[in-house]
Parts: C-alpha cells; sequence; structure tokens
C-alpha cells in the first residue's frame, strides 16, 4: 500500500471531490518531455499520474497509444528512463504515479527489480492491463515491501462474483474499463454504462475511477455524478500530437483546463 | 493411456509453467465462456458426429499416409513417410480446427468469425468453413504478407471473407494478431476470434491442438497398418505449432517416437533473420500467453523472419515449450536456402510440391535420414501443399533450378 496515493484519494472523498487522472506515454512525443508534462499536469491540478511504459504490442490499447508507444520506442525509449522521469519529477513534485506497463517488460526486466527500482525513484503503484486477476501472485508477495498499489481494471460485462474478487483485492481504487474494445474510442457514449456505475456505486467498497474513452468536458461532467474520477489517456495523447516541442508546458495546462472549466 | 499428458493443460490453461490467459480483463468473461461451451461439446457425441462428418465428406480425411521411396534412397538412409495434410480440401491441415472452431462458433450462437493469418492458409481454411456453415468472416492479414501470398488473399475473398490489410508495426503475422485481438476486443459477445494456431490465451492451445489431433490419431493406426510398428521419427515444422502438435499429440506417450519440430533460421541465426523462437528465445508473455519468445533486452517481440510466411511468428504455442523443457520432442532448425532445395527436391522426385512451410520439415527429414540405417522409419507431417508459394519461389529462387 502506498500512503501518498491513499492520502491524495481519502483528501478529495473526504470533501466530496472528484479526482481526475491524466496518462501519459513515456518518452513521447519526444524522449526528455515527460517528466515536464508531468510537473505541468501537476500544476494544473491533476490528481495523479499513468505513467505508460511503452510496449511494442500494446493488447489494450487502440490506435492513438499504440502509435505513441511506437514513437516512444523509436525515440529510443528503455524502461530505465522511466526511473529517470521518476528520479527528475521527485525533484518538485509528489503527485502519485502509476507505472502502466504490459506485463512482458517487467516480467523480462525481473519484477522484484522492477518493483524495487519503482519505490526507490518513488513510483506509487501499478497497472498491468494484461495481468489476470489470478495471477496478481506474481505482484502481491513484493506490494508491501516496496510500498506500491496495484490497480486492477473492472470490465464493464463483469459478473458479479468478478466484480467482488476484483474489489477484493484492490487496495486503493478500481479501474472500471467504459466499453468493451480498446483505448480512445471516440464515439462512446457513456450513458450505457450508467446501469453498471449504479451498480459499482452499491457493491464496491473501493472508489472507483473511469477510464477508456474520455475525452470531453461534458464526459467528466457525467461521470462526476456517477464514480469517484476518470482517467483520461488517448483524447491528450492525441491533443498533444499537434503541439509543438515549446509550446508542450502551455499546452498541457490549456488541455486541463479545457477539461475541467465549462465551456464557455 | 494414464499419463500426464492426456490431463494437460490445467484448469487454468498451464502446461506446466507455459501458457495461461493473460489478456486484458475485458475478454476474460468470453474466454471463459469458450472454455465451458468446449469443454461441454468435445463430449458431446452429436457435435463429435457433425465433426467426423465433416472431416470425411468435406475435407476429404482420413489423409493417406505415402511412403516417399525414391526420396529415401536419393537420402541413403532411413525410410521417409509423409502424412498428406496436403491433400485435404484448401491444402492444409488448417481445416482441421476450422470446421472445429466454427461449428463451436456456431453453437454459441456467434455472428461472426475473425482470425489473424500469415501465409494466408488459415485464413482460407477459415473463410472455407465460414462458407459452408453460413457465418460471416474477417481476416486480418500483413499487408506484406498479403503481397506475397496473393493467391490465398483473392481465395479468401472468393470465398465471401473480408480480408482487413494490416500496416501497423511489422506488418506481418504478429500485427495481425494484435489487430484480430483488438477487433474481438471490441465486440467479443457476437465475435468467435478463430485463432489459427495453438497459441492464444486459454483455452485456444488446447482446443486448437484437439481439432488438430486428428492427425496423429490417423497416422498412428495407418503406420502401423502399413509396417507393421510405430515410426521411429516424427518430423513437423513449427510456426505457431498446430500441425506439430496434430501429429505428436498421439504419440506422447509412445517413449521409443522420437519427435523432432524443425524452426525457421530464415537467413541466418542473427537478430532479425529468423524465427526460431523455441531454439533462440526465452519465457516471455505475448497475446495473451507465456512461452518462449523471440524478444529484445527490454521485453518487446524481436523482429521475425522466414522465406515462410506460415512460420515467422516472435513466439510458439504454449505446448511446445513444455514439451521443449521436458526433453519430449526435439527442435532443431532448416534454414531459407535447405527448404528451398527441399521443396525442388520433393516436387521432382515424388511429384509433391510442398508448402514452404512444410517444406522445412522435409528438409530435416533429407539432413536426418542419410545418417540413420535403412531400417529406420521416419513420418513428416506434409502440413500443406505449394501452390500458393510457386510464383513467389520460381521469381526468387526460379533461376539456380532451371526456371
Amino acid at each position: 500500500m502506498n500512503k501518498t496515493l491513499h492520502e491524495v484519494i481519502a483528501r478529495k472523498k473526504a470533501v466530496g471531490d472528484f479526482l481526475l487522472s491524466l496518462y501519459i506515454t513515456a518518452g513521447y512525443p519526444h524522449l526528455k518531455d515527460t517528466p515536464q508534462i508531468i510537473l505541468e499536469l501537476d500544476k494544473a491540478g491533476v490528481d495523479f499520474i499513468e505513467l505508460g511504459i511503452p510496449f511494442s504490442d500494446p493488447l489494450a490499447d487502440g490506435p492513438v497509444i499504440q502509435k505513441a508507444s511506437q514513437i516512444a520506442l523509436n525515440n529510443g525509449f528503455r524502461i530505465s528512463h522511466t526511473f529517470e522521469i521518476l528520479k527528475e519529477v521527485r525533484q518538485q513534485s509528489s503527485i502519485p504515479i502509476l507505472l502502466m506497463s504490459y506485463l512482458n517488460p517487467i516480467y523480462h526486466y525481473g519484477i522484484e527489480t522492477f518493483l524495487n527500482q519503482a519505490h526507490i525513484w518513488g513510483a506509487n503503484g501499478l497497472i498491468i492491463p494484461d495481468l489476470p486477476l489470478e495471477e496478481r501472485g506474481l505482484f502481491t508477495p513484493f506490494l508491501d515491501k516496496y510500498a506500491l498499489d496495484l490497480i486492477y481494471l473492472l470490465p464493464p460485462n463483469a459478473p458479479d462474483e468478478r466484480l467482488h474478487a476484483i474489489d477484493d483485492a484492490s487496495t486503493s481504487f478500481v479501474y472500471v474499463v467504459a466499453y468493451a474494445g480498446v483505448t480512445g474510442r471516440e464515439n462512446s457514449d457513456p450513458i450505457h454504462i450508467l446501469p453498471f456505475l449504479q451498480t459499482l456505486k452499491k457493491s464496491l467498497t473501493h472508489p472507483f475511477l473511469v477510464g477508456f474513452g474520455i475525452h470531453s468536458h461534458q464526459d467528466i461532467a457525467f461521470y462526476s455524478r456517477y464514480a469517484d474520477g476518470v482517467i483520461i489517456g488517448s483524447a491528450f495523447i492525441k491533443y498533444l500530437e499537434k503541439v509543438t516541442e515549446k509550446n508542450i508546458p502551455k499546452k498541457t495546462r490549456e488541455f486541463v483546463h479545457a477539461l475541467t472549466s465549462p465551456p464557455a | 493411456m494414464s499419463s500426464s499428458f492426456s490431463r494437460l493443460p490445467d484448469t487454468q490453461g498451464y502446461f506446466g509453467e507455459y501458457g495461461g490467459r493473460y489478456v486484458p480483463p475485458q475478454l476474460e468473461k468470453v474466454l471463459q465462456e469458450i472454455t465451458e461451451a468446449y469443454e461441454k461439446i468435445r463430449n458431446d457425441e452429436s457435435f463429435q458426429k457433425e465433426l467426423d462428418y465433416l472431416y470425411k465428406q468435406y475435407a476429404g480425411r482420413p489423409s493417406p499416409i505415402f511412403h516417399a521411396k525414391t526420396l529415401s534412397e536419393r537420402c541413403g538412409g532411413a525410410q521417409i513417410y509423409l502424412k498428406r495434410e496436403d491433400l485435404n480440401h484448401t491444402g492444409a491441415h488448417k481445416i482441421n480446427h476450422c470446421l472445429g472452431e466454427v461449428l463451436l462458433a456456431k453453437r454459441m450462437g456467434k455472428k461472426k468469425v475473425i482470425a489473424e493469418t500469415g501465409a494466408g492458409q488459415h485464413g482460407v481454411a477459415l473463410a472455407t468453413a465460414a462458407a459452408l456453415l453460413n457465418m460471416e468472416c474477417d481476416i486480418y492479414m500483413g499487408d506484406i504478407d498479403m503481397e506475397k501470398e496473393h493467391p490465398n488473399v483473392t481465395r479468401m475473398r472468393i470465398l465471401g471473407a473480408k480480408v482487413i490489410p494490416v500496416v501497423r508495426g511489422t506488418r506481418t503475422l504478429k500485427d495481425a494478431v494484435d489487430a484480430a485481438f483488438e477487433a474481438y476486443l471490441a465486440d467479443p459477445e457476437t465475435i468467435f476470434y478463430a485463432i489459427g494456431s495453438v497459441v492464444g490465451p486459454h483455452p485456444f492451445p488446447m482446443m486448437v491442438r484437439d481439432f488438430q489431433s486428428i492427425v496423429g490419431k490417423e497416422a498412428r493406426e495407418q503406420f502401423q497398418e502399413m509396417t507393421g510398428k510405430l515410426p521411429d521419427y516424427l518430423i513437423a515444422c513449427v510456426g505457431g505449432g498446430s500441425n506439430a502438435m496434430g501429429l505428436f499429440n498421439a504419440f506422447l506417450e509412445d517413449k521409443e517416437v522420437r519427435m523432432y519440430g524443425v524452426e525457421p533460421s530464415g537467413l541466418s541465426l542473427n537478430e532479425g533473420e529468423h524465427a526460431a523462437s523455441l531454439t533462440l528465445g526465452k519465457p516471455g508473455v505475448m497475446h495473451g500467453f507465456k512461452s518462449y519468445m523471440l524478444q529484445d533486452e527490454e521485453g518487446n517481440p524481436l523482429r521475425v523472419y522466414s522465406v515462410a510466411s506460415g512460420l515467422d511468428y516472435p513466439s510458439v504455442g504454449p505446448q511446445h515449450s513444455f514439451l521443449k523443457d521436458i526433453k519430449r520432442v526435439e527442435y532443431v532448425t532448416v534454414n531459407d536456402q535447405e527448404a528451398i532445395d527441399a521443396f525442388f527436391e520433393l516436387s521432382r522426385v515424388e511429384g509433391i510440391i510442398p508448402a514452404l512451410e512444410s517444406a522445412h520439415a522435409v528438409a530435416y527429414a533429407m539432413k536426418v535420414a542419410p545418417t540413420l540405417p535403412k531400417t529406420t522409419t521416419l513420418l513428416i507431417n506434409l502440413s500443406g501443399r505449394g501452390d500458393k508459394d510457386i510464383e513467389f519461389v520460381v521469381n526468387k529462387y526460379g533461376k539456380n533450378y532451371g526456371l
């Protein structure tokens, strides 16, 4: 369990506030951009960061993050850069950072070695989209030792027993996937998931954040009524595609501002 | 036969430490449904009867075993026999599991089957089974493979399937699998992903193996009828490993039968020039299962290559990884040139044009036969015919063979 992450969630919950998390692919758009992007997101009021470790075959990701991952790998991104990013950010910010990686890069790196490094450089938790609940034993023996939370994804079609199993295994929050499919669908209508969100509100003992396909102020307004927070990924990655290098800090702030303030 | 092999995989889909179901959680429910539906039909008499009928009256089973006497004489050693899966309807062993998978999909009430394909053999077989059983069919294929294997692309289209070019990543089989998974994730309720080999998350490695095991079952009987004994060696090419598992499965308990899985060493054993996942890979997790995998030091799959599109995949069926570790099967390599030599040799001395994939198995038999006594028998799974490859082979290699 990670204290900082829990404090941030508890603080927001206490005042009935909504959690906003942003995803950024490490090493994208340019290899060295990531620490600055994270710091800007922090300043703009984002509650925590999902830092994606690029993988060549990201099964749960749509075209936008696939492309960003490939760009980051082509930029020369290595897993060790993850720790350099953390080191740089931690000199100025304590914003919780969850490392999002597919299983194989971590498995290949050595699971405990990776978790140890993540801990040393100040990561707060992990999201591993292709790690089934049944295989969490690969990680759980080390989580307390390295003060990390493992976040599980809850699919929209999950049967009751699955829902409870995921809730039971969770230690901080549950990541609810908004629709069947890969990340970044542009026309996903959140209204379909409403009955499911209402079920979750009653059944889950942990707070839950919704991710996948969330891209507008309108989406956030909707989810703020039924969930504890949202995770935004593809929309931000896509937005960065068109931003020139020197404008990244300013544009990052503007992106968050546009999401969190009602349209004029 | 009461040994360990018949019980594999375990209920979680593991062959020893390999296999499993490493997928985004949106797929867990539907994979469990497929597992349960499959458990039901595997013991259901009416299903098995329907499948047997299609094997016999539609696919042309049983496929014969042919004693390649001239080839054996020319090699000057062991006797080479061919299990003629190339004679099946659609020209390869792939029809065996496609009929099974599409029948299962139909029983589950699915509307559409989708799959990836490398050489196009699986795509053609699935499009065929889908046409027969009145299902929609989408096939994902790397655009590089589409160009190389365009006769198969045409076949799929004639059969009514939609062939969707995959332009991401390396534009070959691995990326076609990614694209098929993406489509599957979006609509797992109406789609059935009929994966093309003994790979992917549980239950696919088990299910595809079981549907393919007809090859070994037939061969075991036929071979004993022909020769009065079991073959001494089994030889099959391994990309994902479906034809090899199909042949090997019936012989796993027969300790005296030696088995060889042949991987493509392509142009060389240098990175990016081969697809010898078992020979040079390390355990890893990709496409929903754990197995030997060719990967870089960061855990990303490496670029792979083989002259045979159906073999260039950076991982391999998990049961093969298990059989390698316990040393039940030996995995060896054959390079492009040896496969091309075997392609022409079998064509010219036996009148059988093999698929480039299967030519790898023939090439290994040609290598090992001269070192063995005349009484030793080798049984090759001639998994497919080479019609799809002729244009490519003649254009690229014809000159050296008088064409």
